[in-house]
Parts: structure tokens; C-alpha cells; sequence
């Protein structure tokens, strides 16, 4: 990417040629209104609550209409080869929120004849999701996404730099990724204390999110919510983190894509404000089958673990081995388009603090249909969610929760 | 718009002083079924040979982060524009022998044309979106067409020998390509090709 950028440098009258800053096509605008009916239980982003979904309920089946997600992405281009994506956003629902959602430089030069060069660096979202699409980061053939995806949405969104490579090698197509990171320090947090989730709210940049309610001894020496894009300790990237990924397409109708995590946090920093470093790393694997006629198989699988606190008996605090994995099928019909999807996720906690009350454990089914007119796409979804926990108890609720939520939303994109 | 032209090309074909009579090409994969978009070329031998009428303006389009249409015959000397009809920019390239060429970042509802002047075939892509892909093929026979759904083209053929070709973006062989000669009375020819799939969903970019 150096290399790269002392071309740039050296080269500035082209460069100033293809300036567009504030050009109409530099700017996109999307968003969403969406009816949400929903029973069950209170959702996690009201605080103090388990929910595993965006809205909640008392128990008793509650509608409202809803304001979704509007994202203005900003996507100057400084030379041809060398831009920006800046993208701010409004999160509605329970607890509306505005802030920056991406920022980070582009570089892509013009590839060779064999090989493929590309570079981002700033604050995004690693390349996992096989749901998200666009700048935007809108979920593409459903309005909620899985467990697994949900998540990297809420804690995975470090500062990077990021390089690709992608080459074709005979018939097989390889594509790999590798990035340098920072500011994910507390990344495990909500996904230890509350659990997986199921929802299209993503964590903005500076922004918290509340954690449930904590017991005793957790709750004396952590804060009762969570920065993901924080770097706990002294310093900016002190201690920097890695992400990579390898993608592999051969030469049938499938690809496979195999992505490391590990955000080398010291599990045993803390900020003054009482969050942690969260020593996490996991691996995903995504398979994408193309099934013929426009229908698609995908599918991912995540395991990895997050430790935070002090070993004092040997263990750290907190030890949680976390794993989920879904497949979803997808069928378009002329404009319409049938989704299905099957989620399964647990955490497993062996902490000295904390320990099997914390343990997550549970299944979704969802089931979506969406239809595209121009710039306008609505969209029926209806979602079930079964899981387990028992520090539900402490707060009065049964350890096993079900919750159905049918939305329908319309979505625009100018 | 350019099949049109070339069927008219190759009908033009009749007309010859020399006397013409129908060559019919089939083309089939290896299990015997029909190979449809198949590019077949008729070379006749010595003076029964004839370029394709030279030049004309064709048109591939970008829209839904696809070129339009996948596939293009064009005479050598031909220009072909490329509008951009997507709300995102494109950065077309060749690096085909045929024509070397870059076009860089250009938006919704702008347009490039690029002049083809030597025959050959023209892989395209996108620098921006890798899933994009598309090709043209530049012809300098007057006897060139793709195949139909039946896998099946028809000449009106000069009365000579002549070297006959077949080519298809997902054939394998060198360069993609396969030939065989044909008689003067020759009335059927065939070929049997290996296709690769053709490459499905395209690796995510950001």
C-alpha cells in the first residue's frame, strides 16, 4: 500500500484531474419505515433486558411502526484510483441514535493482467458478512440478519488497514486479505453478558451499548455498558490486533472463504471508566452454493473464544467459548425473492466470575419475502428466536425465552 | 444490433460471383447437447474470401453491474461505446491482444467509445466490479455468427474450401478456439466441445 501511495504522490497533476468531492454521484441515500409486531420479551437495547431482538415486548404482542435505518454514504473520489467512503446513519426503533457508521480510505489501482491489488484503511467492518451489502451495510435478502452477522455489526468494527491480493490461478479464482487493527479492544463484551442477538442495529462510532443486568462480582469492577470501538489502555494501537482471510473460488459453482480474527487485546487493561480488554479471537468459515436458476446456499460457522480479568486461581475472570453457524437459502421469482434461514448459537462460560449462569444457548427460524420496485424494495419477514440463559432468573424472567417477531418494511435508495 | 449487421454480412455472402450454397454448423458439448452463443467463423480459401464490411457503432452497456449484451460481433474498424446506466461508476478494461484498453471511473448516463481495429477476441472487465465480464469478438470474415439456441449456424457458403472455426468464452482448448477445414460441397459441418462452467457468484469486494 506504501508503494501504492507514492505513485499516488508522485503523480499529481493526474491526480487533481479525477478530484470529485461533491459531485451527485458522490453521494447515496438509502433508509427504511418498517410495522414491527413482536412478543416476548424486553429487547437488549433498552438496557437492563435480554432481548435478543431489535424491538421487544412485555410479553403481550406489541405493534408499532417504526423508523429503520437511513444511511448517507459520502464516497469522494480524490484521483481514479484513490477515494473515501464516509458513511453517517440514523438508527430508529427503541433508542434512536445518529452517528458515523464507516469511514476509510480506498486504493484501487488497475489490476494486471494477473493480478489484483487493492487497499482500504480506516474505520470498517472486516469482510465477513456473506448478508451485508453496499457501503450502506444494509442486510440484502432479509431485514434481520443472523446471530453470527448481527454481532460483528455490534462489536466487530475495528480501525484498519487492510490490503487484498486476487489472482486467478488456472480456473480457480483466490482472493487474500490482511489487515493491521486498533480500537476493537472490548470487543466480547456483549456478546459474553448478553448473549447473541438477531438484529439490523449496528454499534456507531464513539457510540455505547448497554450490557443486562450484571451480578455480583461483575458488576463491581465492570461498567454496566460497552464501547466497541475503544482501545483500552495507553496509547493509540499500542498493542494492534490482526484480521485475514483467504476466499477460494474453483472452477463449480461454489466458493469457500475461510477469515481469522484475533484482536490481541491484554485481557487484563482497564480504563478508568471500568471496560476491559477483551482478549477474543475466532475463525469463520462462509460456503456460497449456487444452486442454479438464481437460488443460492449460504452459509457460515464461527468459533472463537474472548477472555478478560486477571488469572488469579488459574483462570481469567472470564472464559467464554462462543460458536453459531446458519444457513440460509435464498430463490428469486422475476422481481420477488423467497429467503429462508436456520440459526444455532451458544456461548460456553468457564470463567472464575463468570460461569454456566451465563451460558447462551438457542435457535432462530426466519422466513422472508421481498419484492423490488426501482428504487423501492419492501420486504415481509418473520423471525422466531428459542434460547437459554439462566441469569434470566435473577432478573425474574424463565431461563428459556421465545419470541416471534413479523415485520414489513419498505426500503429506498436514491 | 450487430448479429443483424453480420447475418445481413453473411447473407451479403450470396451474392458472390462465386456460387453459394448453405454450410449448417452444429455445435455440442461434450454429452451431445446443443452449444448456443458459440462464435463460428467461415474462412474461405483464395479469392472466395471476404472481410466483413468494415466499421459500424455498436453498443455495450453497463446496467445491474452486468455489461450488456454478454456477447458482441463486430467487423474489425468497428466502434463500440460503452454507457454507463448504473448509479455506481465503472472502470472498463481489455487485456486482450486484440485491443489493449482502459477506461477509467466514469458515471451514470456517461459513456466511452473505444475503435476495435485488428480482429481477435476482447475479454472485458471492471476494474471496480470483478464480476463483470462480457466479450466481443472481432471479425474480419464476412462468414461469422454465433449459434442459436439449437446450437446450429447456417452460411450461405461460397462454392470453395475453406477453414472453419468455432470459439466460445468457456471452451476449453488453446485460446479457446477449435478449427477444422470444410470441401467446396461441403453442406454440414459439426463440432464437439468441453465447456468450463461458466464462473458463478463473484467474489465480495468492498
Amino acid at each position: 500500500m506504501g508503494c501504492a501511495l507514492a505513485t499516488l504522490w508522485a503523480s499529481p497533476a493526474a491526480a487533481q484531474t479525477d478530484l470529485k468531492l461533491f459531485s451527485a454521484d458522490a453521494f447515496e441515500l438509502s433508509g427504511d419505515l418498517r410495522f414491527v409486531a413482536v412478543d416476548g420479551e424486553k429487547s437488549w437495547t433498552e438496557g437492563d433486558a435480554f432481548g435478543k431482538l431489535r424491538s421487544g415486548s412485555d410479553g403481550e404482542l406489541r405493534v408499532q411502526p417504526q423508523l429503520g435505518n437511513v444511511s448517507i454514504v459520502w464516497k469522494p473520489q480524490f484521483t481514479w484510483s484513490f477515494g473515501a467512503t464516509v458513511v453517517g446513519s440514523i438508527q430508529g426503533g427503541q433508542r434512536t441514535e445518529a452517528g458515523l457508521s464507516q469511514a476509510y480510505l480506498t486504493f484501487k489501482p488497475m489490476r494486471g493482467s494477473k493480478l489484483a491489488f487493492s487497499a482500504r484503511a480506516g474505520l470498517m467492518w472486516p469482510p465477513i458478512s456473506l448478508e451485508h451489502e453496499g457501503a450502506d451495510w444494509h442486510v440484502g435478502d432479509s431485514i434481520t440478519p443472523s446471530a453470527i452477522n448481527s454481532w460483528i455489526g455490534e462489536e466487530v468494527r475495528p480501525v484498519a488497514a487492510e490490503a487484498t491480493l486476487a489472482t486467478d490461478l488456472g480456473e480457480h479464482k483466490l482472493r487474500a486479505t490482511a489487515a493491521l487493527m486498533a480500537a476493537n479492544d472490548t470487543s466480547g463484551t456483549l456478546l459474553t453478558f448478553r448473549g447473541w442477538a438477531l438484529h439490523d442495529r449496528t454499534t456507531l462510532a464513539f457510540r455505547r451499548q448497554p450490557l443486562p443486568p450484571l451480578e455480583d462480582p461483575v458488576e463491581y469492577y465492570q461498567a454496566p455498558y460497552t464501547h466497541p470501538l475503544l482501545d483500552v489502555g495507553p496509547g493509540f494501537a499500542h498493542r494492534p490486533g490482526y484480521y485475514a482471510k483467504i476466499a477460494w473460488q474453483p472452477p463449480v459453482p461454489v466458493r469457500v472463504e475461510l477469515f481469522r480474527y484475533d484482536n490481541r487485546a491484554d485481557p487484563e487493561a482497564v480504563n478508568e471508566d471500568l471496560e476491559w480488554g477483551w482478549r477474543t479471537w475466532f475463525d469463520n468459515i462462509s460456503v456460497v452454493a449456487d444452486l442454479g436458476s438464481g437460488a443460492e446456499l449460504k452459509a457460515q460457522a464461527m468459533q472463537g473464544r474472548t477472555r478478560m480479568g486477571t488469572a488469579e486461581t488459574g483462570e481469567r475472570w472470564i472464559n467464554n467459548r462462543f460458536r453459531s453457524a446458519f444457513l440460509l437459502l435464498t430463490r428469486p421469482f422475476g422481481r420477488f425473492g423467497l429467503s429462508a434461514r436456520l440459526d444455532l448459537f451458544d456461548t460456553r462460560n468457564r470463567g472464575s466470575d463468570v460461569r454456566e449462569e451465563y451460558d447462551d444457548k438457542g435457535w432462530s427460524a426466519m422466513l422472508a419475502a421481498k419484492r423490488e420496485w426501482g428504487r423501492f424494495t419492501g420486504l415481509v419477514e418473520l423471525l422466531h428466536v428459542s434460547s437459554r440463559r439462566e441469569d434470566r432468573e435473577e432478573a425474574g424472567l424463565d431461563a428459556r425465552q421465545h419470541q416471534t417477531q413479523l415485520q414489513a418494511e419498505l426500503r429506498m435508495r436514491w | 444490433m450487430g448479429r443483424n449487421i453480420l447475418f445481413a454480412l453473411a447473407l451479403a455472402g450470396a451474392a458472390s460471383p462465386l456460387s453459394a450454397a448453405p454450410l449448417s454448423v452444429r455445435v455440442v458439448d461434450a454429452t451431445g447437447r446443443p452449444v448456443r452463443d458459440a462464435v463460428v467463423t467461415l474462412y474461405p480459401s483464395g479469392s472466395a474470401g471476404r472481410p466483413a464490411r468494415a466499421g459500424g457503432r455498436f453498443v455495450v452497456s453497463q446496467k445491474d453491474l452486468q455489461f450488456h449484451p454478454f456477447l458482441t460481433i463486430v467487423p474489425v474498424g468497428a466502434d463500440v461505446s460503452f454507457p454507463n446506466l448504473d448509479p455506481t461508476k465503472h472502470h472498463v478494461y481489455s487485456f486482450s491482444t486484440a485491443k489493449k484498453f482502459e477506461l477509467k471511473l466514469f458515471a451514470k448516463d456517461q459513456s466511452r467509445t473505444v475503435h476495435f481495429d485488428k480482429a481477435g477476441v476482447v475479454a472485458l472487465g471492471c476494474n471496480i466490479h470483478d464480476q463483470m465480464s462480457a466479450f466481443i469478438v472481432i471479425t474480419d470474415s464476412a462468414w461469422t455468427s454465433r449459434t442459436n439456441p439449437q446450437g446450429l449456424v447456417t452460411f450461405d457458403a461460397p462454392n470453395a474450401p475453406a477453414r472453419l472455426t468455432v470459439w466460445h468464452p468457456y471452451l476449453r482448448g488453446p485460446g479457446g478456439q477449435f478449427q477444422q477445414m470444410v470441401g467446396p460441397a461441403q453442406r454440414n459441418a459439426s463440432f464437439q466441445v468441453r465447456l468450463r462452467p461458466p464462473p458463478a457468484m463473484p467474489m465480495q469486494d468492498y
